[in-house]
């Protein structure tokens, strides 16, 4: 298992940076794809926002960018039809696949 | 460099059952062979396979198989696309002198292993193609109004039009409120949205301007190419845009030196309906917005002009196959060998193959 994976197992979403160019590298990489200087890792706030969604069976599901600007698919949790662009807490896990869910904030 | 033509083709029947990926490749490649003038399987110099099945050195095996010892010989994968890029691999070889006679065999069983691209961690348990699938779709109607109907209509179309290609897994027609009513995968897609993986091979051979008038009475030639990869990660795109395809079109038809008003036949990437629908405006036959009118347009006039082969909605999917049996169709069509399907004097087409939503795309144009 990577360390990503590790740390989605202990419901913790680790942000891969690069400290040099300040930027975020996505997936996860060792070294920095501009600059080849080691990248660091930094806990996600778990906030983001819903780009669009869908629902399968009882379960909505959708695009969602986080707020350290990286985009995941995951399952949501509304009491009422989401909305794009609404504000989400995210929650992770690993079981063989990352697992991300969303839950509609203030709702 | 020499100007490369397509001079042979071969297929098998598209099939739900599943089947030996060596099998089926020396039955389309075969095929392919009997179809030229006297072409003698060692003239072939090269064999480049194309699959996205785990089995090892199949360029060898079927060159064995054959009975041959050719130059140059291996696979391509590159998941949905690895049909047409397996045919410009063997258009470079040629065009660059390399060889003058390249064989290109593409195949899949059906239970295939390349519909999830385990490697894009971003899409977490949700890493099938249904998942992006609805959400291209729901962005579709969000933004240009596109109505289920109009989604509905575009594999009604490809449904029917599939009902006159020989090859294709389905020739079961389908109106458009059967597809409207089909099994609900999710809020935005029905089954019949959906281009089904299946069983399959198709074969082409590719030869030098100078050996193409020997074998072959109507050689069609790869006038324009195009390709562009933006990532491979789904989440990375916008979602109404297939940016890819735009660029490899431009490509393409800067190559070719054609407008996309000049194209009269068209193989397009229809891995889901609402892909037809992107696929067309971001060519330049359409807009986003008038897409589904365009089609309905088509259906209505029985206008065979996109996907005359049914697509991959109504022919089968079978990921190696694929890209080869779309330029198979336009080959075809150019030569006016379509039957049922021909498109009246079809000089220009094109061949539309893209791979994960749309992270890469290849496009051809094909002249006569
Ligand atoms: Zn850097």
């Amino acid at each position: 298992m990577t360390f990503f994976e590790e740390q989605l197992e202990q419901g913790i979403f680790q942000i891969c940076y690069c400290g040099n160019c300040n930027d975020t590298i996505w997936p996860p990489n060792e070294i920095c794809h501009t600059c080849n200087n080691k990248t660091n890792w930094k806990k996600s706030a778990n906030f983001g926002k819903i780009l669009e969604f869908s629902k399968k069976e009882s379960l909505y599901f959708g695009l969602i960018e986080i707020d350290e600007g990286i985009r995941v698919l995951g399952e949501i949790t509304s009491k009422s039809i989401p909305e794009v662009g609404q504000s989400v807490r995210m929650s992770v896990s690993f079981d063989s696949k990352p697992h991300y869910s969303f839950i509609v904030e203030n709702n | 460099m020499s100007r490369v033509a397509i001079v042979g083709t071969g297929q098998t029947k598209f099939s739900k059952e599943d089947d030996d990926v060596e099998k089926l490749l020396f039955e389309s490649a075969n095929r392919c062979i009997q179809s030229t003038n006297n072409c003698d399987s060692k003239d072939i110099e090269g064999v480049l396979v194309s699959t996205n099945n785990n089995s090892k050195y199949l360029g060898a095996i079927l060159s064995e198989t054959m009975g041959i010892q050719p130059k140059i010989s291996h696979s391509i994968e590159h998941l949905c696309s690895s049909g047409t890029n397996a045919i410009i691999s063997a258009y470079a070889y040629i065009s660059s002198g390399l060889s003058d006679m390249i064989l290109v065999s593409g195949a899949e069983s059906a239970t295939n292993p390349g519909q999830v691209l385990e490697w894009d961690k971003s899409r977490g348990t949700l890493d099938h193609p249904i998942y992006w699938g609805s959400l291209l779709t729901k962005s579709h109607k969000r933004k240009f109004q596109t109505t289920e109907e109009e989604l509905a209509i575009v594999s009604a179309k490809n449904h029917k039009q599939a009902m006159d290609n020989p090859f294709a897994y389905s020739n079961e027609p389908r109106t458009i409120s059967e597809v409207m009513n089909s099994k609900q995968i999710t809020d935005d897609l029905r089954i019949l949205d959906c281009s089904r993986s299946c069983s399959g091979s198709s074969s082409i051979l590719l030869a030098s301007e100078e050996k193409a008038k020997t074998f072959s009475d109507q050689p069609i030639w790869i006038a324009g190419i195009g390709q562009k990869t933006t990532s491979a990660s789904f989440t990375k795109n916008i979602l109404e845009e297939i940016e890819s395809t735009r660029i490899a079109a431009d490509s393409a038809y800067k190559m070719a030196k054609i407008e996309s008003k000049n194209i009269h036949v068209a193989e397009v990437h229809d891995a889901f309906s609402v892909c037809e629908l992107m696929a067309i405006s971001e060519l330049g036959i359409t807009s986003n917005e008038k897409s589904g009118e365009f089609v309905r347009n088509l259906f209505n006039t029985e206008n065979r002009m996109i996907n005359p082969r049914g697509g991959l909605i109504g022919a089968g999917h079978p990921l190696g196959a694929t890209g080869i049996s779309q330029t198979i169709e336009i080959t075809n069509q150019l030569q006016g060998k379509s039957d049922k399907r021909q498109i009246t004097n079809a000089k220009t087409g094109l061949i539309h193959n893209m791979s994960a939503a749309g992270t890469s795309s290849s496009i051809m144009v094909l002249q006569n």
